[in-house]
């Protein structure tokens, strides 16, 4: 077997540049797959993330009835319980509670349908980082009456700065319409544009006195993990200890989001599949000009005793070699830019507006698991080893006697 | 006792309308030992007799014993093993293995044999040094003249130690001064360790070493001369 070995390896050097334009075609597609690939997983993931910690957290709890109509009245009877529950958990990041309002805004430029929240400000602060994100004024201290955060992109609707002021209107458990005057306190800035222009946030005491509410009383707890795969287990113990409420993980709230993370890994999958299909037919025209161009020295070998095993096990491994350089040398160009990308990050500042709508920051960071190049390295090997049949058999299929016509 | 024998051996080819007989009816005996040239005009099918006899082609009818063998009834891969063990082959265009070495080249035959890294080594060296190519054991076949890539042929076709040796127009590329050597080393061999050759050959030089030349015509024997 060895000889085999040589023979093939020494084969593939008779045209370095077919060989090389094969091995760097192999490369370069493999690492356009799995940078694409990882591109795809790092949009996805900051997405995910980026919904998550803004908008749904990992974990929610309700009342039942809220779900189906979000009306003042349906309150969380037992958010104390709750809120306790979750800070004694040690795979809880943060939670915070929540009352919300659907009403409007109104200034004398605008107004529009937005979502009011009440918030506690150290706790959403420590859950979405709200603070961090106030491009102007400030974020709610104890000091002030009725202040108001609202998002960048409602704000240039309504036409306010902090300072200014603004009216909602909203009604309270007993569906009597309340109007109140709140002061602009900050600005914030969300990746997601829509997000902007529907959250306003308030403090939760002010909202309560608003809707009536006690002041233990909310509508929402939410709460952030330290990973979100613990959103599954967590989820049943708190349903148990809260049987009242309905808790719901991230996976219910957006299932969405579910599908398209356990999705993304297949497509990529299937893209990489693709890239290799094409070359695949690059590999089999080159191996075949190589069995074509080489009749007769496979007819001598043949002539000369080398049984048709050895020569279709030397034309697979002719082939294997070619996509056994490509292969890593481009899995590891992949390797090599991910790294580098994670670092530096991929500035897509030219398309910020289409991301930010889509929940999206203008820094991608590619990343792909490490089992996806595992997976494409036997996409590789599986297809490169399909490849190289065609060639091996067509070199089976000649007859000595015609390849080199006299002995 | 003759290595080699055939009886009433045909070769048809259809072309066409027509039937072309290639070789029609030649009984031939070749004893152990022979230097037996076959020669005729281009088309009068001594290379179809030869590969016949090499087991490269399959014959319309009759039979063709080899060591006692009919291998025409053997399957495919029988035939390749039979052909390894006792037939060597010198071809025309030399038809070396271009990425191999000389002694790789020579090793080769021995390696499909499963003869061991020494043995293989040792034979090798003999054989490059029997035609004067110990020195360019090392070298591609590229790397060397048309004379000294055919010395490495009949090197490597020795190297399995066969019962004889098919040689097709063994010197139609070589200029005087190597068909001379290769001559002399395959005389050589001949005489001094009774190795059997069988030439097809125009070559007048090839016809005045040869022992026995036997004249084919359209497919059929019409003289066998000893000398």
């Amino acid at each position: 077997m060895k000889i085999i070995l040589n023979i093939a390896w020494r084969n593939i050097w008779r045209n370095k540049l077919r060989s090389l334009v094969v091995i760097i075609s192999i490369m370069l597609g493999i690492w356009s797959g799995i940078f694409v690939s990882a591109f795809s997983f790092g949009l996805n993931d900051q997405r995910k993330d980026a919904l998550l910690r803004n908008q749904f957290s990992h974990l929610q709890i309700h009342n039942p009835q809220w779900k189906d109509q979000m009306e003042v009245k349906y309150t969380l009877s037992n958010a104390t319980t709750a809120l306790n529950l979750l800070s004694a958990h040690k795979e809880v990041s943060a939670s915070a509670p929540r009352v919300i309002a659907n009403g409007m805004a109104s200034t004398a430029h605008y107004s529009g349908g937005i979502q009011i929240f009440g918030v506690e400000p150290a706790q959403e602060d420590a859950l979405t980082g709200l603070a961090a994100k106030i491009d102007s004024g400030s974020y709610f201290t104890e000091k002030g009456r009725n202040p108001i955060l609202i998002g960048a992109a409602l704000a240039e609707k309504l036409e306010v700065k902090p300072g200014s002021k603004v009216i909602l209107n909203f009604s309270n458990g007993d569906q009597d319409l309340v109007s109140a005057s709140f002061k602009v306190k900050g600005i914030y800035h969300e990746v997601s544009s829509t997000i902007e222009k529907m959250k306003v946030y308030v403090r939760a005491r002010d909202l309560q006195q608003l809707l009536d509410m006690e002041t233990n009383e909310y509508h929402e707890v939410a709460a952030y993990l330290q990973n979100e795969e613990q959103s599954d287990s967590l989820k049943p113990f708190l349903q148990n200890a809260l049987p009242e409420s309905l808790v719901e993980n991230w996976k219910d709230l957006a299932p969405e989001l579910a599908y398209s993370d356990s999705i993304m890994t297949q497509m990529l999958f299937i893209i990489i599949g693709i890239i290799m299909l094409a070359l695949s037919f690059g590999i089999i025209n080159t191996m075949l000009m190589a069995v074509l161009e080489r009749r007769k020295e496979l007819g001598v070998l043949m002539c000369v005793g080398m049984s048709k095993g050895k020569i279709f096990s030397m034309i697979i491994l002719e082939t294997l070699y070619l996509s056994l350089m490509g292969g890593p040398l481009g899995i590891l160009l992949g390797l090599l830019s991910v790294q580098q990308g994670q670092k530096t990050g991929l500035s897509l500042e030219v398309f910020s507006d289409g991301l930010a709508s889509y929940g999206i920051g203008t820094i991608i960071y590619p990343s792909v698991p490490n089992s996806f190049y595992y997976g494409t390295a036997a996409i590789v090997f599986t297809m490169t080893l399909i490849a190289s049949i065609y060639p091996a058999r067509r070199a089976l299929k000649m007859n000595p006697i015609e390849t080199i016509r006299t002995i | 006792m003759a290595i080699i024998e055939t009886k009433n051996l045909h070769r048809h080819y259809q072309d066409g309308d027509s039937t072309i007989h290639a070789v029609d009816g030649i009984d031939l005996s070749v004893e152990e030992g022979e230097f037996t040239a076959i020669i005729g005009p281009s088309g009068s099918g001594k290379t179809t007799l030869l590969n016949l006899i090499g087991g490269l082609d399959n014959p319309t009818s009759g039979t063709v014993v080899v060591d006692q063998k009919e291998i025409h009834e053997l399957s495919d891969n029988e035939l390749i093993n039979f052909r390894l063990r006792h037939i060597g082959f010198v071809f025309q265009a030399y038809n070396l293995i271009p990425v191999l070495t000389a002694q790789e080249n020579v090793e080769f035959i021995m390696l499909l044999q499963g003869k061991s890294a020494s043995d293989r080594r040792k034979r090798a060296n003999e054989l490059l040094k029997s035609v004067g190519l110990e020195k360019q054991a090392h070298k591609r076949p590229n790397e060397l003249s048309g004379g000294q890539q055919q010395r490495v042929a009949v090197a490597r076709a020795l190297a399995s130690k066969p019962s004889f040796v098919l040689a097709d127009e063994p010197t139609a590329n070589l200029d005087s001064k190597s068909t001379e050597d290769l001559l002399d080393i395959m005389y050589h061999l001949n005489q001094e360790e009774g190795i059997t050759f069988l030439f097809s050959t125009h070559d007048q030089r090839v016809i005045d070493r040869a022992n026995r030349l036997v004249y084919v015509e359209d497919g059929k024997i019409k003289t066998d001369t000893r000398a």
